[in-house]
């Protein structure tokens, strides 16, 4: 995924502009250094406090991994993704501030437990050592995925004699409700032993994403960028397309009109 | 089997109504809000401050089954509006906004706010800080609260201030417990947020306490 930054303030021509490759799994704020550094060079000192994107006008959420972002706002646009950047004037009502990589770090491992709070009560991130939060952490910030996944495989373990998680760590955005997302407690199992499905989870708590039986398809349900199936079990869709925080981040959009 | 004490939403709820009810009979401004698709809410309780004022003037600590002090109603709370001062720079006067919410995640009550000036101006978590009484700063800094940090409001979608729940059953479970030793009827919500409240600023006239009716029923 390319991303074109345009400055939107006092800097103009080709300095105006920059392009990254922006990794779908991490988050804004890690991952522009170089934006940061690129226009301090050609801003005044003065003129510089805190960074924050926008898009068409949309404060960008940086704790919201950045392929979410993307696929909630502009996955019908054309790449690249036009990003505006800011140094000036925060928009406080609407976006958290991210004082250091340290905030960001703290943020990751808030979700990383309140996933494991629903799959495991917790038990297995506890059990961790801190050292082992910080490889899921150094893991996810050097774009090493072994590293990674040395931990984050314990986390997507399960009791033998379960069929799964005891809850699924998930969360469904809209843009067109006021609620910033939807998070409910969802069992993965049903009491007769079958796996719920994508579908089941969306007929129970998003009733309205999905189209009747016979009705037209209004909606995308999009995952990092692709519709899986609504048959596809909700254990597996955890297990394998979860984001590093471990949770499974939904985006409902209009089906585009071609 | 869980040692810990936690509550569903639906007791959460109904201890929130309960805490509403009493709120309502005594003049506190708490009230319950409906979230837009109307699926679930929060209580919610506005009040105005002086800045520099110590936001805790009685740091008061409830704890359950004690009976009532004769001397508690001597006590007298800061109330929603500040009776004392001739009024005071409007630059000075601060919007505390508290939020209790439900974690489903955590299955316990989550306390959310936020503080600014009259002309919208936010807090920074600097200046909550510095509003935080002395005793409690030290604890807070020792837990079970892992600090107050800032976060998107799950409802609103807004900056919110938190007091992470993660370790609330460490503090609600011995309560609880106890209640249930000496057969004490408990609205969990009171008892919560008369230990966290004080915390960021938010008390709780004793009254609450005396309100848990006879007939209530125990914690699920």
């Amino acid at each position: 995924m390319i991303v074109v930054e345009k400055f939107g303030h006092l800097v103009t021509g080709t300095q105006a502009y920059i392009h990254l490759l922006l990794p779908r799994v991490s988050y804004l704020t890690l991952v522009t250094d170089k934006v940061k550094k690129h226009f301090q060079k050609v801003m005044r000192q003065e003129d510089i406090s805190e960074i924050w994107f926008e898009y068409e006008g949309t404060p960008l959420k940086w704790h919201y991994p950045i392929g979410l972002l993307f696929d909630l706002l502009a996955s019908s646009s054309a790449l690249p993704w036009n990003i505006t950047v800011h140094f000036k004037s925060f928009p406080e009502k609407d976006l958290l501030h991210c004082p250091s990589k340290d905030a960001i770090e703290a943020h990751f491992m808030s979700c990383m437990k309140e996933a494991d709070a629903l799959k495991h009560k917790s038990q297995v991130i506890n059990e961790m050592q801190k050292k082992d939060h910080k490889q899921l952490w150094m893991g996810l910030q050097n774009d090493r995925f072994d590293q990674f996944w040395a931990i984050n495989r314990k986390l997507m373990e399960y009791p033998a004699e379960e069929n799964g998680f005891r809850y699924i760590p998930f969360r469904i955005y809209q843009t067109t409700t006021e609620r910033p997302f939807i998070q409910k407690l969802f069992r993965p199992v049903a009491a007769d032993g079958q796996l719920h499905t994508l579908g089941d989870l969306l007929k129970e708590v998003c009733p309205s994403a999905v189209a009747p039986e016979d009705g037209e398809k209004k909606n995308q349900v999009m995952i990092h960028g692709i519709e899986p199936m609504l048959e596809t079990p909700l254990q597996w869709l955890s297990e394998h397309l979860s984001y590093p925080d471990n949770f499974l981040h939904i985006s409902i959009i209009p089906q585009p009109t071609d | 089997m869980e040692e810990d004490e936690f509550i569903g939403e639906k007791t959460f709820q109904r201890c929130c109504a309960e805490f509403i009810k009493h709120s309502q009979q005594i003049g506190d401004s708490w009230e319950w809000k409906l979230s837009k698709d109307c699926s679930d809410g929060y209580m919610c309780k506005i009040h105005f401050q002086i800045k520099n004022e110590p936001v805790m003037s009685h740091p008061e600590t409830f704890t359950h089954g004690q009976t009532c002090l004769p001397m508690e109603e001597a006590f007298e709370l800061p109330s929603d509006d500040c009776e004392v001062i001739e009024a005071p720079a409007a630059s000075q006067v601060i919007k505390y906004e508290y939020h209790v919410l439900y974690s489903c995640s955590y299955q316990v009550p989550v306390l959310y706010f936020r503080a600014s000036f009259l002309d919208g101006r936010p807090l920074t978590l600097k200046d909550i800080w510095e509003g935080v009484h002395e005793c409690y700063k030290t604890r807070l800094l020792q837990g079970p609260w892992d600090t107050i940090t800032q976060q998107e409001h799950p409802i609103l979608g807004q900056p919110f201030f938190v007091l992470h729940p993660c370790k609330t059953n460490e503090f609600m479970t011995p309560v609880l417990k106890n209640s249930r030793k000496i057969n004490k009827n408990v609205n969990y919500i009171t008892s919560w947020l008369s230990i966290v409240g004080p915390v960021v600023g938010l008390n709780l006239p004793l009254s609450y306490a005396k309100a848990t009716s006879q007939d209530e029923r125990n914690v699920d």
